[in-house]
């Protein structure tokens, strides 16, 4: 009875509901039912690293970008100190007499370390007076202005207070700027008070208790300024006149601009390899849809037979199209939050040295819509596939039919992906490889991969057609029949093509972020080695050392047994036209004030001889660039206290974003206003042990010191965690593509196997023993998986060269331009472990089928 | 050669009633011999053939290939018994869509005669006049040239017994009337047992002897039955 027929169908035309009864009865078949959910879970797969990604991408601007606008509500400017020693709050009256301003708040910020019973974290103060309520920002409207006014207590997030194991009423520690201050948590703030800045690291405090406690009486470090309506430049300029080019005038909101720019160049990196995970999300998502091509194009056979039009047809599978897409993309959405939730935590790591980064997770429309296009557009494209293959032909049940793959489409494919390869490499050889020319090359090499498959795979099968006929083995027989058959050809190549773009993404990105690591190891060794033991302010927020130093302990360390020298180094951030860089003097006596592996242009023993002089400094070559610098030219710095310098070298952003400068130690001390150092650099007299020395300078400073102390290994160790903390994305992005292929080879696996299982059952029948069934499908499969996982390996290669390459224009970071084998044979292992398992289970399970004839 | 000794099977559907779908069936045939078994659908002729293939157990009674007992055999044991002894022909077509026809015929001897595989079934396949198509895939073949493919398979380890189900059913009738005759005169002169199950009127005259199946018991063939088949068959379509 055909399905037409016994819907009723005597019209030209198909109703929805016609549409949907064929499709609950094409579901009552077990079959039919197993391949659609494999299909379903495949896409939901794709949309999942795809939703996933994203999340990750708008997260991290997101969170600074909402405290920002939490803190600074309808303020439109601010004046705003050069460094953490800020300025005279006498100067917010001349500010409030400014003409045009309505309303202006100061405020008073530094990073601290917060220490509670159960933990320490890194936060940062901030302290204001009651005007601020007025300004109507998120985090402080529900404050009662004059009750925080009044109280000696610091108000702490929830999750931070939760974080240090510390509740209102008990006493916690702050450590600033080296000063250790004990203070009493008064209150914690909810997700019902502050919303999502309830992730935000910030400690709230009245601004006289503050200055208190940061032994800064009389100062700030900030001014909102609130202008009248249409008086915004006529106030700005009032306070440039203020500033004196000593403070900077900038936007309320610039901190989050300062932030965007600082965490540009990683969240290009992170857009990079989210296009490489979206696109190979969607091809897994494809893949998935390719392995029901038999039995879509069964049913539009049977459609066809029983007099549907083409354009019922075409309905008829984009009904299907629309139900698997929409069903997967839901839940591809489920499990990308939950991956998302569990995996991607936005914790930008280095980046919070300079910014209050939260971690918040900022789910945007964009993010949900491109992972629901992605789904619809794979099971789309999926159910139309047989579409054109068998549409363009008379319908004749029985009759010979005509090869699945032409070879007029394979040369055309072949073609098409030697073309997408020779894009790649010739983005490779243009030497700088930017954000777009990275993501077109790696999407021309992705397009290439199942491309140049569908030749190379035709080739390994003839291969192992001819190495086969030696072998006298059933089992490779079979298996080799298998593979060159018509209606193989599809799952051969969508197992085969996932298997590859699994590995392939898999090195690329894990390869891509080794590289860059190992660059950021080398630095911190060449940091890091100045020194054989460093004293700073303690802190995950300080590893930079960019806190200045209260309180002389140079005169102490000195005469310290095993201290042959102990060196100043100073350091701190420099807000610079759109970037917050880090400025950075190590002592007059460090052998190398540039580190050596870091120098891109200059040269070193001249440049480190002009630094010492004075008056010369390196800048990271952006910066540089940004300027128009080349080695000899001048430049003003606007420190504290202007400066001019001649540039000396050009090195890499020393792994600080935004950029890096490095100058001679009496020019930071002029430039700044301030001898303070942020670290003390101690050189062991020889035969000294690092270790020894380190507890004794522990000993010395006594148990309550706010200084930590620290072998350079330790800290080469710790800065070696916190730069991992950083890519942390990067490597969640590349762990999340390989889950993501070890789970759509498991789908493809499970698909073919359970599409087998009646042939598996017929060849029972004739007398096949399971194990030899099982042996022709671990052949068959470990075959395609072989070819798939080393072709996706060689590619992945490729791609890492092409993305360390991406990486090192877009980051400015060292990045180390290698073939990670190891990445390559870690993908390349666990993919195949996984479908190996896959196959030599539910494999077993499946030969093990029951013989029965067709029916 | 083949002997079904007082074959009982009785299923249980749901919570119903148990169905006889075979009740005490006894016959024997001999070497050479082919006979044709007509059934209406439900008639128990599938449940009887899965039994003689070692398939499906009997609740009573016994299947005896040269005086052996293979219904109850062990699964490995009736996979060698399935390989050896036995061709199975049925409706389905189902050959291999990768192979080429003189593969799919000598898939089974890839099992016993890997080395001489194709050049054993070559003789059969001429025979069955395959031998300008040898290179051809099944999606290059039409249905009676599929069928023969089935038929050398099923012959190719020169087996003891032959169960055919309905092969002619997806042929037309001339097409059905050739492989008939061929599965015959092929039983025949290799001395194979071949029990015919059909709805096909032509196999009467091809047959040695012809029984009728019904509500599981092996009735008196009369060849007024077989219009009664037929329309049963139509109005059921398949075998029972």
């Amino acid at each position: 009875m055909g399905r037409l027929a016994a819907m009723g169908q005597g019209r030209r035309t198909m109703r929805l509901s016609s549409i949907i009864r064929l499709y609950r009865a094409r579901l009552r078949a077990r079959v039919v039912l197993v391949q659609e959910l494999f299909a379903l879970a495949g896409i939901a797969v794709g949309v999942a690293l795809l939703f996933a990604s994203q999340v990750a991408s708008s997260s991290l601007n997101g969170s600074v970008a909402q405290l920002t606008s939490g803190i600074v509500g309808h303020s439109r400017l601010q004046l705003v100190a050069r460094d953490p020693g800020g300025f005279d709050e006498r100067l917010l009256g001349s500010v409030l007499r400014l003409p045009g301003v309505a309303a202006a708040v100061p405020v008073l910020e530094q990073r601290a370390t917060i220490v509670g019973p159960a933990g320490e974290r890194s936060a940062y103060l901030f302290a204001s007076d009651p005007r601020f309520v007025s300004l109507g920002g998120t985090l402080l409207r529900r404050f009662d202005a004059s009750a925080l006014a009044r109280q000696q207590v610091l108000v702490l997030p929830t999750p931070l207070a939760h974080a240090i194991g510390a509740g209102a009423l008990q006493t916690v520690e702050l450590q600033i700027g080296g000063r250790d201050v004990q203070a009493l948590v008064g209150a914690e703030l909810g997700r019902a008070d502050i919303g999502t800045l309830v992730e935000s690291p910030v400690v709230l405090a009245p601004l006289a208790y503050a200055q208190q406690m940061t032994d800064m009486r009389g100062r700030i470090t900030r001014i909102f300024v609130a202008p009248r309506a249409g008086r915004e430049a006529q106030v700005r300029a009032g306070l440039g006149r203020l500033a004196a080019g000593a403070l900077n005038v900038e936007s309320a909101g610039a901190d989050a601009d300062f932030f965007a720019q600082a965490a540009g160049p990683i969240n290009q990196a992170t857009t990079l390899f989210s296009a490489i995970s979206a696109l190979v999300g969607f091809m897994f998502a494809y893949c998935a849809m390719l392995l029901t091509v038999p039995l879509r194009r069964s049913l539009v056979r049977d459609l066809r037979h029983d007099g549907a039009t083409r354009w019922m047809t075409v309905k008829t599978l984009l009904f299907d199209a629309l139900v698997l897409g929409v069903l997967a993309s839901c839940l591809g959405l489920v499990l990308g939050e939950l991956l998302s939730a569990t995996l991607f935590h936005a914790d930008p790591g280095y980046l919070s040295f300079a910014f209050p980064v939260g971690s918040q997770r900022i789910v945007t429309w964009q993010s949900i819509a491109l992972a629901l296009g992605t789904g619809l557009l794979a099971a789309t494209i999926g159910v139309l596939t047989p579409l054109r293959d068998i549409l363009s032909r008379p319908m004749r049940t029985g009759a010979p039919e005509r090869r699945a793959h032409r070879p007029d489409l394979t040369l055309l494919a072949l073609l098409a992906g030697l073309g997408c390869l020779a894009v790649t490499t010739a983005v490779l050889l243009a030497g700088t490889v930017g954000l777009t020319g990275a993501i077109a090359g790696i999407v021309c090499l992705t397009v290439a991969l199942p491309l140049l498959l569908l030749p190379l795979l035709g080739a390994i099968i003839a291969l192992f057609e001819r190495a086969q006929r030696r072998l006298m083995s059933g089992a490779a027989r079979l298996a080799s029949i298998e593979l060159r058959s018509p209606p193989a050809q599809a799952r051969s190549l969508a197992i085969t093509t996932t298997g590859a773009l699994a590995v392939f993404a898999g090195v690329t990105i894990q390869g891509a972020t080794n590289n860059l690591q190992h660059g950021l190891n080398r630095l911190f060794h060449d940091v890091t080695s100045v020194a054989d033991v460093w004293v700073t302010a303690p802190g995950t927020q300080n590893l930079l050392a960019t806190t200045p130093l209260s309180g002389g302990a140079y005169g102490t360390l000195s005469r310290l047994p095993g201290v042959r020298a102990v060196g100043l180094y100073r350091a701190g951030f420099l807000d610079y036209g759109s970037h917050r860089v880090w400025v950075l003097a190590p002592p007059m006596t460090a052998a190398h004030p540039i580190p050596p592996s870091q120098l891109i242009d200059g040269q070193e023993a001249t440049a480190n001889a002009r630094l010492r002089a004075g008056g010369w400094a390196a800048l990271s070559q952006a910066l540089a660039d940004r300027l128009g610098l080349r080695i000899g030219d001048s430049f003003t710095l606007p420190t504290p206290h202007p400066a001019t310098f001649r540039l000396a070298a050009v090195i890499t952003n020393l792994g600080w974003p935004p950029g890096a400068i490095v100058l001679g130690s009496r020019d930071y001390v002029r430039a700044w206003g301030s001898a303070a150092p942020s670290a003390y650099n101690v050189m062991l007299a020889p035969g000294a042990s690092a270790a020894a020395v380190r507890g004794e300078i522990q000993r010395v400073l006594g148990a309550h010191s706010a200084l930590a102390v620290e072998t350079a290994g330790g800290r080469e160790l710790r800065q070696r965690a916190a730069s991992h903390e950083g890519l942390q994305r990067l490597t969640q992005i590349a762990t999340l593509v390989l889950i993501a292929g070890v789970m759509a080879m498991s789908i493809a696996m499970s698909a073919m196997i359970s599409q087998r299982r009646p042939q598996l059952a017929r060849m029972k029948l004739e007398g096949f023993p399971t194990g030899g069934l099982w042996r022709a499908l671990l052949l068959e499969t470990g075959l395609l998986l072989s070819a798939g996982c080393s072709i996706g390996a060689l590619f992945g290669v490729y791609g890492q060269l092409l993305q360390s390459h991406a990486l090192l224009t877009v980051t400015g970071f060292p990045v180390v331009s290698s073939v990670g084998a190891l990445a390559a044979i870690g993908s390349f292992a666990l993919v195949t472990a996984a479908a190996a398992a896959i196959v030599a289970v539910p494999g077993y399970r499946a030969a093990s089928v029951r013989p029965y004839p067709a029916t | 050669m083949l002997e079904l000794r007082d074959l009982v099977k009785h299923y249980r559907v749901g919570d119903g009633e148990p169905v006889r779908a075979v009740d005490g069936v006894s016959m024997s045939i001999a070497r050479g011999e082919l006979v044709a078994l007509y059934g209406p659908s439900g008639s128990g002729k599938s449940t009887l053939l899965l039994m003689i293939a070692a398939l499906l157990r009997p609740d009573s009674g016994a299947v005896l290939v040269d005086g052996r007992e293979v219904s109850s055999l062990a699964a490995d044991d009736g996979a060698r018994y399935r390989l050896h002894e036995l061709g199975y022909i049925d409706q389905s077509l189902q050959l291999l869509p990768g192979a080429h026809v003189i593969e799919n015929a000598s898939v089974k001897l890839w099992l016993t005669d890997m080395r001489n595989a194709e050049r054993r079934v070559l003789p059969l396949l001429e025979r069955l006049g395959l031998g300008g198509r040898l290179h051809h895939r099944p999606d290059q073949l039409s249905m009676g040239e599929r069928q023969r493919v089935m038929i050398a398979r099923a012959l190719s380890t020169d087996p003891k017994l032959v169960l055919a189900d309905e092969p002619t059913g997806s042929l037309d009738t001339r097409r059905g009337r050739e492989v008939l005759t061929l599965l015959g005169e092929l039983g025949r002169e290799r001395g194979a047992a071949t029990l015919l199950v059909t709805h096909d009127p032509q196999a009467a005259a091809i047959a040695d002897r012809v029984h009728a199946l019904r509500d599981g018991r092996l009735v008196e063939y009369e060849p007024d039955h077989l219009f009664a088949l037929e329309v049963s068959a139509v109005g059921g379509g398949g075998s029972g």
